[in-house]
């Protein structure tokens, strides 16, 4: 415990330094991508290094907390926490980077010019999203929930001549600025009934609990809801989705793949850390909310995926799905932070890819997504129609994929705090998803009249691999990562 | 040797051998995939062979932990009821196989994905941890779905994920039940997994729990055999299914359900099974009868035959429930003669349809003078079929009904009319399809060659053989079943009747012996 240790904070270090290179580079090479390109891949992978660093670090006993106004105060309200938590995410969140970095590789040579502005802000939002599973400060996680969120409102808006686009930032802009004042409102009445602003040390919410006495339960329960509220817009989670599918359809495929996956990431960690890590102790307070909030999720994604016509519309309603099915981890308790990780690490593979595919078969600017347009592609271009089906597959849940054990890790946990009725509805969504995924997969093996292939880069191919081959591998031999999970807990 | 391991690995292995094979030599992937779908018979050969005959434990156990944190077991074993779902699957695979030489497209595909189906029910009939039997369960799903959504016919987009479907939804209803066994197991017994077999087998359930957790068991198996009235997918992805396609959904698939009853609701639920016998195994006989008579009208003979799966597996569910050593007995029978004698009948659609592109019986006519081997094929695979004395089909169906006449004798009674029924659907559409006239469309068509003989005569050996001598498969069989027996009789207050049970050597017992060889040696 030191305050000054630049590897709690190395995450974040590596992507402001890699985004101001990037600019800086870009200066001199301009438009030539092949000059300023891998710095950016580079940073996203050196970034996920420094993860598996603190990863190592941590289990070798070397996390704790960081950052505070002076030496001694770090014991008492620290801003920076180094834990199995933190670095999990930050592997995670690193070469989710990395591969939504080569997903956009077409959009960025659409972009020109632009390019560089937009990788750029690729680093800076993914900075934002770890800051907000490696702080134990509520107002530091809205600081990187802000710095994420605004990048991302900008990487939506990034192809403003494309019809949708503009409006897509628009909207995500209105209403995601509206959750993080309700997520910031929420942090304040927490504020007020405890007086801390910190999960850990002496002076935090945690201690609170332990020895005094809650006297204004209202103004705590107030202000942990609308925090939740403000997290469930953030992962879109039903009832507060609707932006989702508007956003997702608009904004470039190139970029969609980045928002979904990391906001999931760091919007999980976050609700982990305050709600299981901060708040365990109301826990019967929460989590009948929790559980409402994800069997809404699970039945509202799933039923609105089932009519929908467009592929991007399609995944964001099965994002609110799956938000769903990841929030009943969250029911669980501490018990339900490995299924959890073990989740949303490999959707986010998985989503990623699915929106790079989607990106390759429409043209990465492009607004228009029908499912019609994956018509045939079996034959357009059998290599991303059957890892678009392993991605499909892994995500529906299907065995042998990374989607199966995520599942059933998740319902064995939530079946065993004694949530059977989620889990029987779980199981139950899962099979009706099957319907909208399978329905992917029926349209690429339908023979279309357009029978010109499609061409697709080599950094989309092998962002595409990548994902597929994380869905595959950690479906049939899952064991290395539910080891790491299972040591990814909160200081 | 970890040979079940090693079973279950071949066909996934060779999957991966096929999808690399150059993309120029398309003529090597047939071949390929024959050679490697053989491999497990030869495995399954060995296994029936070495099999302990009266030994009733699993044999050729394997187990190890795979995790810790999720409690998860890879133990796989044998007893006398998986055996002859291995072989069956095993010696089905190859002979499907063989008959896909009309599948061109994307050929490399399509071999890949028979295989992973093979590996995939190898896994469902080994396994032995309940989570890895769900996993095995539901990945069957997905290649079977690829199959008839790609390479069906007609009105496959609506066959292939009504299948899934129906399917699914039971398997939803499996998991559910799967974690909640497991989630109570694990609370009493400190075990390597929650879901290893012998660790639930430990559990004391109360009766209403039994009966959820049967209800959420037998509603995925239910959908799966189909039972009476869960059976609407079946004839639709039966006949959009390309020839091999039908050939495994009928010959092995179906017995995923049979099996999963046998394995699982009656030794986990014996309280609840006893309780609902008599219900389901009245499901189980108004499905002989409601799928034989849907058989008699249809004039498509593909449907035809996929309604008499529906009569068939009626016979098994009936059988599994009247709990007596003969009924299951003559239930595992039954599953392996269904699936030599169906999956004879579809091969010989199948070539049929290669050379008219047409199932309907109307279409055909007089084809024993343009084709006589193959019409004297059919007649005997639907002979086989009907159950005439001296082929397979009648040693099964007749042991479940001599062994559910003590326990369910009004259900046995209605069941024996199937056996007419059957007698009815296959003869007159034999009549209408091979008698009579020629019909001016099927004339000059060629009679079978030398590699659809050799596709079917393994069948119509194995068909005859078991017919005349069952006495190697039901010697396997009874100690499994006796178990199972054993365990419900412990559990629940049902006796089974003693009638045939193991040998004693007191006079009464050997009378009853007598009887016991009775209605196997004389017909």
């Amino acid at each position: 415990m030191a305050n000054g240790s630049l590897l709690a904070v190395g995450f974040e270090v590596v992507l402001l330094v890699g985004a101001l290179v990037v600019l800086l580079v870009a200066v001199v090479a301009e438009r030539r991508r092949q000059v300023w390109g891998p710095v950016v891949g580079i940073t996203f992978l050196l970034a996920a290094a420094v993860g598996l660093w603190q990863w190592m670090t941590v289990q070798d006993g070397g996390g704790g907390l960081f950052f505070s106004m002076s030496d001694l105060a770090i014991l008492r309200s620290p801003m920076v926490v180094m834990d199995g938590f933190s670095a999990f995410a930050a592997m995670v969140l690193g070469l989710v980077g990395f591969v939504a970095f080569l997903g956009s590789w077409d959009l960025q040579a659409r972009l020109g010019k632009r390019a560089v502005e937009f990788s750029a802000l690729m680093l800076l939002g993914v900075a934002g999203l770890h800051m907000m599973a490696g702080t134990p400060n509520l107002v530091v996680i809205f600081i990187g929930l802000e710095t994420a969120s605004i990048a991302f409102y900008v990487l939506a808006g990034f192809t403003r001549t494309v019809k949708g686009s503009d409006e897509a930032a628009f909207k995500y802009f209105l209403l995601g600025s509206l959750a993080s004042a309700l997520f910031l409102y929420g942090v304040a009445l927490t504020f007020a009934s405890t007086g801390s602003l910190t999960i850990y040390g002496a002076d935090s919410i945690r201690n609170f609990f332990n020895l005094e006495l809650v006297t204004e339960p209202g103004i705590l329960l107030v202000g942990m809801g609308l925090m939740l509220v403000g997290l469930m817009f953030k992962i879109s989670a039903a009832p507060f989705h609707q932006w989702a599918p508007d956003v997702y359809q608009g904004a470039p495929s190139g970029a969609v793949g980045l928002m979904a996956a990391g906001v999931k990431v760091a919007g999980f960690a976050a609700i982990g850390r305050i709600f299981v890590a901060g708040f365990i102790s109301q826990i019967d307070a929460w989590a009948p909310i929790v559980a409402t909030i994800a069997a809404i999720s699970m039945v509202v994604g799933t039923v609105m995926a089932l009519v929908q016509t467009d592929i991007k519309r399609l995944l964001a309603y099965s994002g609110v799905a799956h938000a769903g099915y990841l929030l009943t981890t969250i029911v669980a308790g501490a018990d339900g932070l490995p299924p959890m990780w073990f989740y949303v690490g490999t959707y986010a593979f998985m989503i990623v890819g699915a929106f790079t595919v989607v990106s390759v078969v429409n043209g990465p600017g492009s607004a228009d997504s029908s499912l019609d347009s994956f018509k045939g592609l079996a034959r357009r271009n059998p290599e991303m129609a059957w890892l678009m089906a392993i991605l499909m597959l892994g995500m529906s849940g299907m065995p042998f994929f990374a989607g199966f054990v995520g599942k059933a890790f998740a319902f064995v946990t939530v079946a065993d705090a004694g949530y059977l009725w989620l889990v029987v509805l779980g199981t139950l969504t899962t099979v009706i998803g099957l319907a909208f995924y399978l329905k992917v997969v029926s349209t690429m093996f339908t023979d279309a009249e357009r029978v010109e292939p499609v061409e697709a880069s080599m950094p989309a191919r092998f962002a595409v691999v990548i994902a597929s081959v994380v869905t595959l591998v950690f479906g049939v031999v899952p064991w290395p990562l539910l080891d790491v999970v299972a040591n990814a807990f909160p200081f | 040797m970890p040979l079940l391991s090693i079973l279950i690995a071949i066909p996934f292995l060779g999957a991966l051998i096929v999808a690399l094979l150059p993309k120029k030599r398309p003529e090597l992937v047939l071949p390929v995939g024959l050679g490697v779908s053989i491999a497990p018979l030869a495995v399954a050969v060995w296994l029936t062979a070495e099999f302990a005959v009266g030994d009733p434990s699993f044999q050729f156990g394997e187990l190890f932990v795979i995790s810790d944190v999720f409690g998860v077991s890879w133990r796989l074993g044998v007893d006398g009821i998986s055996l002859f779902m291995v072989g069956l699957t095993a010696l089905l695979f190859p002979i499907a196989i063989a008959a896909s030489r009309s599948v061109t497209d994307r050929a490399k595909t399509y071999m890949a994905l028979m295989l992973i189906l093979e590996g995939a029910v190898f896994g469902v009939f080994l396994a032995l941890d309940l989570l890895v039997f769900f996993a095995f369960f539901e990945i069957v799903l997905i290649p079977m779905y690829l199959l008839i959504r790609i390479w069906g016919s007609g009105n496959r987009v609506y066959a292939s994920i009504k299948f899934v479907l129906f399917t699914a939804v039971g398997s939803a209803f499996l998991l559910a039940g799967i974690i909640a066994l497991g989630i109570l197991a694990g609370d009493t017994a400190g075990s390597l997994s929650a879901f290893d077999l012998p660790n639930v087998l430990a559990v004391e359930l109360s009766e209403t729990t039994q009966l959820w957790l049967f209800l959420a068991f037998g509603i995925a198996f239910a959908i799966k055999i189909p039972l009476f009235p869960f059976h609407t997918w079946l004839p639709d992805a039966h006949t959009e299914a390309p020839t091999a396609g039908s050939v495994i959904l009928a010959g092995v698939l179906l017995k995923l359900g049979t099996y999963g009853l046998l394995r699982f609701n009656l030794t986990l639920f014996p309280d609840a099974a006893v309780d609902l016998a008599p219900y389901i195994a009245a499901l189980g006989v108004v499905g002989i009868v409601y799928g034989a008579a849907a058989a008699i009208v249809q004039p498509d003979i593909k449907r035809l035959v996929a309604y008499s799966s529906v009569s068939h597996m009626g016979f098994i569910v009936l059988g599994t429930f009247a709990f007596t050593t003969q009924a299951l007995q003559g239930s595992v029978f039954t599953m392996i003669s269904h699936g030599l004698t169906t999956g004879a009948l579809f091969l010989l659609i199948g070539m049929i349809y290669d050379r008219t592109h047409t199932r309907a019986i109307a279409d055909y006519g007089g084809l024993a003078k343009v084709m006589p081997v193959y019409a004297g094929i059919f007649l005997f695979s639907a002979f086989a079929s009907a159950g005439l004395p001296g082929l397979s089909g009648f040693i099964g169906e007749f042991t479940v009904l001599i062994g559910s006449y003590m326990t369910l004798p009004v259900l046995a009674i209605v069941a024996g009319s199937g056996v007419i029924l059957a007698a009815i659907y296959l003869l007159w559409a034999y009549e209408r399809m091979f008698m009579g006239p020629v019909n001016s469309k099927i004339e000059g068509l060629k009679d079978l060659g030398f590699r659809e003989l050799a596709i079917m005569i393994p069948l119509i050996v194995l068909i005859l053989g078991l017919g005349v001598y069952p006495k190697p498969v039901m010697e396997r069989i009874e100690p499994s079943v006796n178990v199972i027996l054993d365990r419900i009789e412990s559990a629940t207050e049902f006796d089974v009747p003693e009638y045939g049970r193991e040998p004693a050597p007191t006079i009464e017992i050997d009378h009853s012996d007598d009887g016991h060889s009775d209605e196997e040696g004389d017909h």
